[in-house]
């Protein structure tokens, strides 16, 4: 279980930031040179559960994802993972946590084993250990073929599935995806929401953010929609319907967005 | 930190441009671009060389023979012009008439007939380096002047004994107390410093724009970053990773230096590399190495740190180039003539290490002092260390 307890998140704008905000639409969360990315997110995410994170760009689904992968730390609030803190441990967080981004995060000039077992290694991973998971992860992927290919050489499905086992390899409670489907191919789209449908059976907290709403519709027990930092809803993808009285599910997310309404359903 | 030091390490040698800027250039570029230079130099010396001036002179019924020798001698052309004041002296030369007025006054026989100093004008351009003008001049210029003081002795029938005490009353004679790898040193021991302190730099900041803002751009920090590794650590394998290209550059570089220096030195009959090798010892070169060491390590977290920084590859690569300045001045301190290790200089970063391997290679190293310098290079570069690993905890550089 993943709880969000009401984070916040400051930055300090910088000069060259500041100059820009200037010439743009005044941000609501700017406030001199500080900007409130996050003014008091809170959802939360059981073992099992799929969590859809929606909002606009900007709207700070990247800043959250940063803060419970404990890349960045929040000013206010705080994170637990079975009861722990994400803020106070991160170390052991970062154990229980797999990240997946846009952007694979893979190195291109070595081989799809060689950067899953480095990751693997990092998290204090033994030898024997990364063969065993290993072997049944590379099995349940079907990337055997190609994992003694340098990255640079794969196609874009399968550099996402070597990715996806670069993330998962030290079996993490929870997996987090920032916008994973973007920019991607209707087979390597496949790839991922295969993925996650496999690791909800295994009960795997999953939360991802995304801009597809029939990723969402597909996938997802729980939504949570973020707006200029705030959470404007957090609840259940039946509630996320029955609460806008929209049956459409972008009709839904657009209701929550202009509307003044704040509705978390725990 | 090995772990991430050994991956760094591996992915750098299985890139092209690493592999180029670290083994290739040294080994073959470099040679080829030296090469090259010494045949443009040569070339245009000998052009300097074999060129034959165009001159204009003033009053040359005044000193027949002088005309008569500049007149048929190879180097030489006479152009005829009619010059009065200085400016039409100074124009022809400017205008490219003439490389050189030779201004001989109309009173040079009455002078030399009263036995009194009489004074000529060259006007030439000697802003070019390589300008033989006054060279070239002086070869028929000092037989003549020999001829007017053979022709005054006789006159006034004075005995070789005089005639020299005249001519010279004082003569200097140079005993050089510098011995064979003092000499060596002083003329090898500037240019080599530069060479392997800027190396040890040059060759680190490809991997360090690699390493930091590289890395940012494709993602993979961030995902380096989720990992339980400490942020300690993964600065400590990307400095290890980028002070090692640096200190591998230089050596590769030196030792390639030094093979093509022996190798043309055979050929051309230059024993130069081979004096250095029989001159400077061992232990030496082992303490050369040893200096090098710290200051890879300033240069390693300095890049990293301003690499980390950048939000791309590119910017990175916009910083490098103010940065390189920081370092080639305090080695070109280290060159200027009158700069000597003392213990002021001892405490200066960087320019310590240029002094002390030029001592080194002298052969006249103070050993307090040379221990003195490797500590305060230890103590900056830990600094460098710190100030890098304190710039990767932060969220508004990581995440600009």
């Amino acid at each position: 279980m993943i709880e969000v307890k009401d984070i916040c998140k400051t930055f300090q704008l910088s000069k060259e930031a500041l100059k820009n905000s200037k010439k743009n639409v005044l941000d609501v969360r700017q406030d001199g040179r500080e900007f409130h990315a996050l003014r008091g997110v809170s959802f939360s995410c059981a073992q099992g559960e799929v969590l859809g994170l929606l909002g606009p760009n900007g709207a700070g689904k990247t800043t959250i994802l940063r803060i419970l992968a404990s890349a960045l730390k929040p000013t206010s609030g705080d994170i637990t993972i079975a009861g722990e803190s994400v803020i106070t441990k991160p170390e052991i967080s970062k154990q229980k946590i797999g990240f997946l981004s846009g952007k694979t995060g893979l190195y291109n000039r070595l081989t799809a084993r060689e950067n899953i077992e480095y990751f693997a290694r990092l998290h204090g991973m033994s030898k024997q250990r990364i063969r065993d998971v290993g072997e049944q992860l590379y099995a349940q992927l079907g990337i055997e073929p190609y994992l003694e290919r340098r990255v640079e050489t794969l196609s874009t499905g399968m550099t996402q599935k070597v990715s996806i086992a670069r993330a998962v390899i030290h079996q993490p409670e929870v997996i987090i995806f920032d916008e994973p489907t973007t920019g991607l191919d209707i087979m390597a789209t496949e790839v991922i929401l295969e993925f996650i449908d496999a690791q909800k059976e295994q009960g795997v907290s999953v939360i991802f953010s995304t801009h597809h709403l029939d990723e969402v519709g597909m996938l997802a027990d729980k939504v949570t929609v973020i707006n200029d930092g705030t959470t404007r809803f957090s609840g259940t993808l039946s509630q996320f319907t029955s609460q806008s009285n929209e049956s459409d599910l972008r009709k839904a997310f657009k209701h929550f967005l202009s509307s003044d309404e704040v509705a978390v359903c725990g | 930190m090995w772990l991430v030091y050994l991956k760094e390490l591996t992915e750098l040698l299985r890139d092209k441009k690493t592999l180029f800027f670290i083994i290739a250039l040294p080994l073959l570029i470099f040679p080829v671009i030296f090469g090259a230079m010494g045949l443009v130099v040569a070339n245009v010396a000998l052009e300097e060389q074999q060129k034959v001036l165009k001159y204009a002179i003033t009053n040359n019924n005044q000193v027949p023979e002088f005309s008569e020798a500049l007149f048929y001698h190879r180097d030489f052309e006479l152009v005829e012009l009619a010059l009065s004041g200085d400016e039409s002296k100074r124009d022809a030369v400017m205008s490219g008439m003439v490389d050189v007025v030779i201004d001989i006054p109309n009173v040079h026989s009455e002078h030399i007939d009263n036995y009194t100093q009489v004074q000529w004008r060259l006007f030439y351009n000697d802003a070019s380096q390589l300008n033989l003008v006054k060279q070239k001049i002086e070869k028929v210029f000092e037989p003549y002047v020999s001829e007017i003081q053979g022709e005054l002795r006789a006159a006034q029938q004075l005995d070789d004994a005089l005639f020299n005490f005249l001519t010279a009353p004082i003569k200097l004679v140079v005993e050089n107390t510098a011995d064979e790898r003092e000499d060596i040193g002083e003329k090898v021991g500037g240019l080599l410093p530069y060479l392997l302190i800027v190396l040890c730099m040059t060759g680190a900041m490809y991997p360090a724009i690699d390493l930091g803002a590289g890395e940012k751009e494709r993602g993979t920090l961030e995902t380096l970053l989720l990992t339980p590794i400490s942020r300690f650590a993964i600065v400590l394998g990307k400095f290890f990773t980028i002070m090692t290209t640096g200190v591998v550059t230089a050596l590769i570089t030196v030792a390639s230096l030094l093979l093509w220096g022996y190798l043309i030195g055979e050929v051309a009959g230059v024993n130069v590399v081979s004096k250095v090798f029989t001159t400077v010892g061992v232990s030496d070169l082992l303490l050369i190495l040893l200096m090098l060491v710290p200051v890879s390590a300033i240069f390693a977290a300095i890049l990293l740190a301003i690499s980390i920084y950048a939000r791309s590859f590119k910017e990175a690569q916009n910083y490098m180039g103010p940065i390189s300045i920081v370092g080639f001045l305090p080695v070109m301190v280290a060159m200027l003539p009158g700069i000597k290790l003392n213990w002021t200089w001892a405490l200066v970063p960087i320019s310590n290490v240029a002094l002390a391997i030029k001592e080194i290679v002298k052969g006249t190293v103070n050993y307090d002092m040379l221990a003195v310098i490797l500590l305060s290079t230890i103590v900056f570069a830990v600094i460098s260390i710190v100030f890098c690993t304190r710039w990767f905890n932060k969220e508004s550089v990581l995440f600009r």
